[in-house]
């Protein structure tokens, strides 16, 4: 009984800081999502040369282990921004660097899951917006997109997830997220109750993930619904 | 209205089309035929330009030269002012039957929204489709998914349009539905070219008839014509070989 105790406290000193996590996810599923579209484009599109730079970019930072990407992107970046464009980012709030870093490792399985559910669409489709005088882009954005989204929405949820998890790596350049406050609990507590701390963590993470999954699957039904909704 | 000369097209090594020549005049119903392989669907898509033609020359409304020097410009106007019915329907699987045929009203004539819906709901009368206008292609069948795809195609008031195979995929109960839409179509003074193996709906609806043979025209002429009266040894063949069956 007391480890509950313990557990569901150490849930109400954890919760506080669960917006940096919310942040940090949030910023870089949407950040992510929309350069992975843009890696996507360039996949698919007929520049042999830019097929060329996107599938380099995607397999280096998919062999970049997430610790890394963020220490790169801190210590690096400032670096960069300060030789070639003389703009001193040192003083930017930690976190930037973090969601900059998640939107990278993000924006690779996002372009490979996209591409992957943009095959999956029937190319006559793309003839037939042609033929009725549609261009490109409308095509893309009105007839390929929309399905490829419910293609690549299981998929999409597990990266996501993923990118939950690798959230969990903030706290390594000194964001007080809930990892390093879970890190706090228990040298406060001389080491003890470590494992009711972390546990209570993972609780959380598993509640997150739970949800990304549950509406993911709700999202799918929904479609599934709409396009067996029959109306005469 | 629509001259084609001269219109080739090859594959790696195989020149599928050998210098096609082709000529639409305003009201013609024109069906090309010819055994597969004949290169009867290439020439169809080289022609709307949804593969791009080697070399030949187009004459259409104010579009004027060689295919290899389209420009963009002539290319969307060419795309806007012909239809294309396909064998496999390619209806927009997102969209609902009616969206479908509002879908390049909205987009590429950028009508609004209202006055897009009126003239679908025309176009989905025309093919007898006005009560499945909600539904969306997976629940459709065969035949009514290439009906919403011909009234995608009229909907536009293309000045030709053009069908590949568009019974082929169907099954046989479901072939007359569509020949029947075409028939109407036909009646109503709509230019069309088509391909197809419905012989004796050729026979009957068109004023022209195309034979091809591997890439290139062997006998043109009335439907008349070409079915009582062919003049080369092939086409007596073919015709004897496809029309034994009926």
């Amino acid at each position: 009984m007391r480890n509950f105790e313990l557990i569901g406290n150490f849930l109400l000193q954890l919760l506080p800081v669960i917006n940096i996590t919310l942040t940090v996810s949030v910023s870089a599923l949407v950040l992510g999502s929309f350069i992975g579209l843009i890696l996507t484009l360039g996949k698919i599109g007929s520049s042999r040369i830019l097929r060329g730079i996107v599938a380099g970019y995607i397999s280096i930072v998919r062999a970049t282990p997430p610790i890394i990407m963020i220490f790169l992107v801190y210590y690096g970046l400032p670096f960069i921004t300060a030789n070639f464009f003389k703009i001193n980012i040192e003083g930017w709030n930690r976190i930037y660097f973090v969601i900059i870093a998640l939107t990278l490792l993000f924006s690779a399985p996002v372009a490979e899951i996209m591409r992957s559910a943009y095959l999956s669409i029937d190319k006559g489709q793309y003839e037939a917006g042609i033929m009725v005088g549609m261009n490109k882009f409308q095509i893309f954005y009105r007839i390929i997109l929309p399905q490829a989204t419910v293609v690549a929405l299981p998929n999409y949820a597990t990266a996501l997830i993923n990118l939950l998890k690798e959230g969990s790596l903030t706290f390594t350049i000194g964001v007080v997220d809930m990892v390093a406050k879970s890190q706090m609990i228990v040298s406060n507590n001389s080491g003890g109750y470590a494992w009711q701390t972390y546990g209570s963590l993972a609780l959380i993470y598993w509640a997150l993930s739970l949800a990304i999954g549950r509406v993911v699957a709700l999202s799918e039904k929904a479609y599934q619904k709409k396009r067996q909704s029959i109306s005469i | 209205m629509l001259k084609i000369r001269g219109l080739k097209k090859s594959y790696a090594e195989n020149e599928i089309l050998k210098g096609i020549d082709l000529d639409v005049k305003k009201g013609d119903v024109i069906t090309i035929i010819g055994p597969s392989g004949a290169g009867k669907t290439t020439l169809l898509r080289n022609i709307t330009t949804l593969e791009s033609a080697d070399s030949g020359k187009i004459e259409f409304e104010n579009i004027q030269g060689d295919y290899s020097a389209l420009t963009r410009q002539e290319t969307k106007k060419l795309r806007q002012s012909i239809g294309f019915v396909f064998q496999n329907y390619n209806l927009f699987n997102n969209k609902t039957a009616l969206q479908n045929v509002m879908e390049g009203l909205l987009t590429a004539k950028r009508m609004p929204k209202q006055e897009a819906r009126t003239e679908a709901l025309k176009a989905l009368e025309r093919v007898g489709l006005l009560e499945y206008k909600d539904q969306y292609p997976v629940q459709l069948s065969g035949g009514q998914q290439q009906r919403v795809g011909i009234a995608r195609a009229i909907a536009l008031k293309p000045k030709v349009i053009f069908f590949d195979e568009p019974t082929s995929a169907l099954d046989p109960e479901l072939v007359g539905e569509v020949l029947q839409v075409m028939r109407s179509l036909a009646h109503e003074g709509t230019t069309m070219v088509i391909v197809t193996h419905q012989m004796r709906f050729a026979q009957e609806i068109s004023n022209k008839i195309v034979f091809m043979v591997a890439g290139r025209v062997v006998e043109s002429g009335t439907a008349q014509a070409v079915f009582e009266n062919p003049r080369a040894e092939r086409t007596r063949q073919f015709l004897a070989e496809t029309l034994v069956q009926y």
